[in-house]
C-alpha cells in the first residue's frame, strides 16, 4: 500500500515535470522586425563585427552562436521539436535542406527571391540552388567560386606562369615537383572530394551532374579513368601527405604546397594565416582537364535559414533580405574580402576584381560543388571511401564500389 | 520514538525523495526507453518516426564496417585491461613502501587530469604523418619510419589504445595503492616470516588480498573500454574508412553524421546490452568468487 502511494506520488511529481516542460516560456507573437537575433552558425567567420552593421542600417544585431562538427546539423533538427529553434542558421544547399524543406520547418523565402531576382540582386542560377518542388527556402550570404589558390613567391622563385591549360597545369606541378616543392593541397575526410570533382566535372561535366542526379553508376568506366587519373597525380607525389591534418593555409604559408583548389572563401582563411592576397597569395581559374565549349567551375553557396515555427521568424527574414540585398551583401563582402553574388556589385579587391572580370569575360559553366551536390547518404560514404583512396592507393574499383552500393541504396528509396 | 513516528518519518524522507526520483525518470529512464523505441523505427531527427520492427537490427549485423567496430571495440577492452590495468597494478607495487612514493605516482597521475580530447590531440600531434613520432625515429636512424600510425588498421587501434593506456595508467596505479594500503599487515608478516618474499608472496597473499581493488578496477576498465569514444574521435574520427571506428563512433556516425535516428539507437542498445551484461557476468563472477574464498576460510 504504502509502496503504491509512492508510486502515485512519484508519477503525479513526473507528469507535473512533464507538462512545466511542454508549457515553458512564452508564447511569442514572433512580429518584431528588429532588435537581437538569435543566430546558430558552424562557420569561422566574424560574425560579430558585421553585427555591428546591420545593427546601424536595419536595426538588429546577431546573438552569434558558433557550433562545430557534425552535432550542430543533429542541433538544429532537435532545435524544430521546441519553441527554442534559432532566428536564423546556417546550413547546406544539399539535400539536407530538401528534407526540412519537406518537412515544413524552416520558413519559404519565395518572396524574397523574386524580389531579389527581378532587382538583379542574384542570379536566377543560385535561386535554382535554393529551390525545392518548385519553392525557394532559405537565402544565400555567400556564393564562392573554386578556383586555385597560389604561393605568389613560389611561383616567383622558379619562375612559374598562371597555367591557362591543364597541360601547363601539370608542367607547373611537374617542374615544383622537381625542385621538392608539393604542387597541390589534398586532404581526407571533410575535403576528399575536392581532387575527384575537380577532374570529373573538368573531364566531363555532364557525367558529373548524372553522377548527383543517380544517372550515371560510380563504376561507370568513364568514372573509374578518372580515379585513375588521380592515382597518377597520387603516384607522381603531386600532393602533400594526405594524413596530414595541417589547414592548407598554413601549408601554403610555409611553402609546403605551392597550390590550393579553394573557394573564394579562401581569401578570409588567407588572413587569418597571415597572408595578403596580391602579394603572398594570388588566383587563377582552374584550366579543363578536357577542354570544351566552356570552362567548368564548382560554386558553394552558404545559406542561411529561419524556423518556421521560431519565436523570431519575422526578424530573421527581414534580416535575410537585407543580407541578400546589395545594402548588406556589399559591407559583408568587404569584411571577408570575397566574391559579392549581386552581379553589379563591386568587388572589395584588386583581385577579386580580376577574377570578376574573368569569369564575366570568358565562357564559364558553373556547377554545384560535390559535397552540396551528392545527397547526404552518399556522400558521408563517399568522403569515407576517397579517404580510403589516398591513403591506400591502388585499384579505385572497390571504393568506387562502396560508393555505388550506398548509391544504389539511397536512390531505390526515392 | 515509538514505531509509528518512525513509519511517518520515513513516510516524509520518501516524500522529499520523490523530486529527485521524477529528476533520475526524466533525465535517465525516458531517454533509454525513447531510444529503445527509436531502434524499432526509421527516423531522420524530423517529423514522425515509422516503425520498422527489427529492421535496424538486421541492417546493422549486415554492415561489415559494424563488424569492424565490435573487433576495434574488442581490441579496446582487451587492451585497456592488459596496458593500464597491468601497468597500474606494476606502479602500484614497486612505488609500495618506498618514502616519497608518491612523488613516483605523480608524473603518471597527471595525465589523467587532461579530457580524452585533450589527450587525442597531444598523441596526433606525435603520431599524425610527418609527426613527432616519425622524425624522431628518423632523427635517431631508427626502424619504423615508414608506418603509418594513426592510418593503417589495425595497427591505427593499437596506438590510441597505447596514447589512452598513457592517460589510465595513474588512476588504477592510485586505486591499486589504494588496496595495497588496505591490506592487513598481519597475514603480509605470517607470509614473510614463513619465509615468502617476491614474486611468491605477491601471488600467494597480496594479488589475492587485493580481490576487492581489481574488481574494482578491471570493472570500470571493461566499461570505459567499450564505451571508447573521445580520444578515436579526436585522433581519427573512426577513419580512414570507418577502419579504427568503435561501436560508440558507429553509434555518432549514424544518429549524427547520417541523421539515421534509427539506426544510430539500434547500435546504442546493442551497445548498452554488451556492456551491462559484460559488467553483470564480470561482478557475479567476481563476487561468487569472493564469498567461496570466504567460505573456505571458516
Amino acid at each position: 500500500m504504502r509502496a503504491r502511494k509512492v508510486l502515485a506520488g512519484a508519477a503525479i511529481v513526473l507528469a507535473t515535470a512533464v507538462v512545466a516542460t511542454a508549457c515553458g516560456g512564452k508564447p511569442d507573437t514572433g512580429g518584431a522586425t528588429t532588435g537581437e537575433l538569435g543566430f546558430a552558425h558552424n562557420k569561422p567567420w566574424n560574425f560579430d563585427a558585421f553585427s555591428k552593421i546591420s545593427k546601424q542600417d536595419i536595426d538588429i544585431s546577431l546573438k552569434s552562436t558558433q557550433y562545430s562538427g557534425d552535432p550542430y546539423r543533429a542541433f538544429i533538427r532537435q532545435s524544430f521539436r521546441t519553441k527554442e529553434s534559432p532566428g536564423l542558421f546556417t546550413w547546406e544547399v544539399s539535400t539536407a535542406l530538401d528534407e526540412l524543406a519537406e518537412q515544413g520547418v524552416i520558413a519559404e523565402t519565395t518572396d524574397l527571391w523574386t524580389e531579389a531576382v527581378d532587382k538583379g540582386y542574384v542570379t536566377d542560377a543560385v535561386r535554382q540552388l535554393y529551390t525545392v518542388n518548385g519553392k525557394q527556402y532559405c537565402t544565400p550570404i555567400s556564393v564562392d567560386d573554386w578556383v586555385m589558390f597560389y604561393n605568389k613567391s613560389v611561383f616567383t622563385k622558379y619562375h612559374l606562369t598562371v597555367p591557362t591549360t591543364w597541360d601547363q597545369l601539370m608542367q607547373v606541378a611537374a617542374t615544383l615537383k622537381q625542385h621538392g616543392v608539393t604542387p597541390f593541397w589534398n586532404q581526407t575526410k571533410n575535403f576528399s572530394f575536392v581532387w575527384f570533382q575537380t577532374l570529373l566535372a573538368g573531364t566531363d561535366l555532364q557525367l558529373y551532374n548524372d553522377l548527383s542526379t543517380g544517372k550515371a553508376k560510380y563504376t561507370d568506366p568513364r568514372v573509374v579513368a578518372v580515379m585513375n587519373s588521380w592515382l597518377d597525380l597520387q603516384t607522381k607525389g603531386y600532393f602533400n601527405d594526405p594524413g596530414q591534418t595541417d589547414f592548407a593555409r598554413d601549408l601554403m604559408r610555409e611553402g609546403k604546397i605551392a597550390m590550393a583548389p579553394e573557394g573564394t572563401w579562401f581569401t578570409a582563411d588567407a588572413a587569418l594565416a597571415g597572408m595578403t592576397m596580391g602579394k603572398d597569395v594570388d588566383m587563377f581559374v582552374i584550366p579543363a582537364v578536357r577542354p570544351g565549349a566552356a570552362t567548368p567551375i564548382a560554386i558553394e553557396t552558404a545559406p542561411v535559414c529561419v524556423g518556421e515555427s521560431s519565436k523570431q521568424k519575422a526578424l530573421g527574414l527581414k534580416f535575410s533580405q537585407w543580407w541578400m540585398s546589395p545594402q548588406g551583401q556589399q559591407p559583408w563582402v568587404k569584411q571577408q574580402g570575397n566574391l559579392p553574388f549581386t552581379p553589379d556589385a563591386e568587388a572589395p579587391t584588386p583581385q577579386m576584381k580580376t577574377l570578376k572580370t574573368t569569369l564575366a569575360a570568358g565562357k564559364y559553366e558553373f556547377y554545384n560543388r560535390y559535397f552540396e551536390a551528392t545527397p547526404v547518404p552518399i556522400r558521408t560514404v563517399a568522403l569515407e571511401q576517397f579517404s580510403a583512396f589516398l591513403t591506400n592507393r591502388g585499384d579505385p574499383m572497390p571504393y568506387l564500389t562502396a560508393i555505388q552500393a550506398a548509391a544504389d541504396e539511397y536512390w531505390a528509396g526515392r | 520514538m515509538n514505531r509509528s513516528g518512525a513509519t511517518s518519518y520515513q513516510g516524509q524522507a520518501r516524500g522529499f525523495l520523490l523530486p529527485s526520483l521524477a529528476l533520475v525518470l526524466l533525465v535517465f529512464y525516458l531517454p533509454v526507453l525513447y531510444t529503445f523505441y527509436l531502434s524499432f523505427t526509421k527516423y531522420n531527427g524530423l517529423g514522425t518516426p515509422e516503425f520498422v520492427g527489427l529492421e535496424n537490427f538486421a541492417s546493422m549485423f549486415e554492415d561489415s564496417a559494424f563488424l569492424d567496430a565490435v573487433r576495434n571495440t574488442a581490441i579496446w577492452v582487451v587492451g585497456t585491461l592488459v596496458l593500464p590495468v597491468g601497468l597500474g597494478l606494476l606502479v602500484a607495487v614497486l612505488a609500495y613502501g618506498f618514502r616519497g612514493s608518491g612523488w613516483l605516482r605523480l608524473p603518471f597521475l597527471v595525465p589523467y587530469a587532461l579530457s580524452g580530447v585533450a589527450v587525442g590531440v597531444i598523441w596526433s600531434f606525435m603520431l599524425g604523418s610527418g609527426g613527432a613520432l616519425t622524425q624522431a625515429l628518423q632523427f635517431l636512424n631508427l626502424p619504423g619510419t615508414e608506418l603509418r600510425w594513426l592510418q593503417d588498421s589495425p595497427l591505427n587501434t593499437i596506438v590510441m589504445v597505447i596514447a589512452a593506456s598513457w592517460q589510465g595508467v595513474g588512476v588504477n596505479a592510485l586505486l591499486f595503492t589504494v588496496g595495497l594500503q588496505s591490506i592487513p599487515k598481519e597475514p603480509l608478516e605470517a607470509a614473510r616470516i614463513d619465509g615468502a618474499t617476491g614474486l611468491r608472496l605477491f601471488s600467494h597473499i597480496t594479488w589475492p588480498l587485493l580481490r576487492p581493488s581489481t574488481t574494482v578496477v578491471v570493472g570500470l576498465s571493461i566499461v570505459n573500454g567499450l564505451k571508447t569514444f573521445d580520444i578515436v574521435q579526436a585522433m581519427t574520427q573512426g577513419g580512414p574508412a570507418r577502419s579504427s571506428e568503435t561501436l560508440a563512433l558507429t553509434m555518432y556516425r549514424d544518429t549524427f553524421v547520417n541523421s539515421d535516428y534509427g539506426l544510430g539507437s539500434a547500435v546504442a542498445i546493442f551497445l548498452s546490452i554488451v556492456t551491462v551484461g559484460a559488467s553483470i557476468i564480470y561482478l557475479r563472477r567476481q563476487l561468487s568468487l569472493s564469498s567461496s574464498s570466504l567460505g573456505g576460510g571458516k
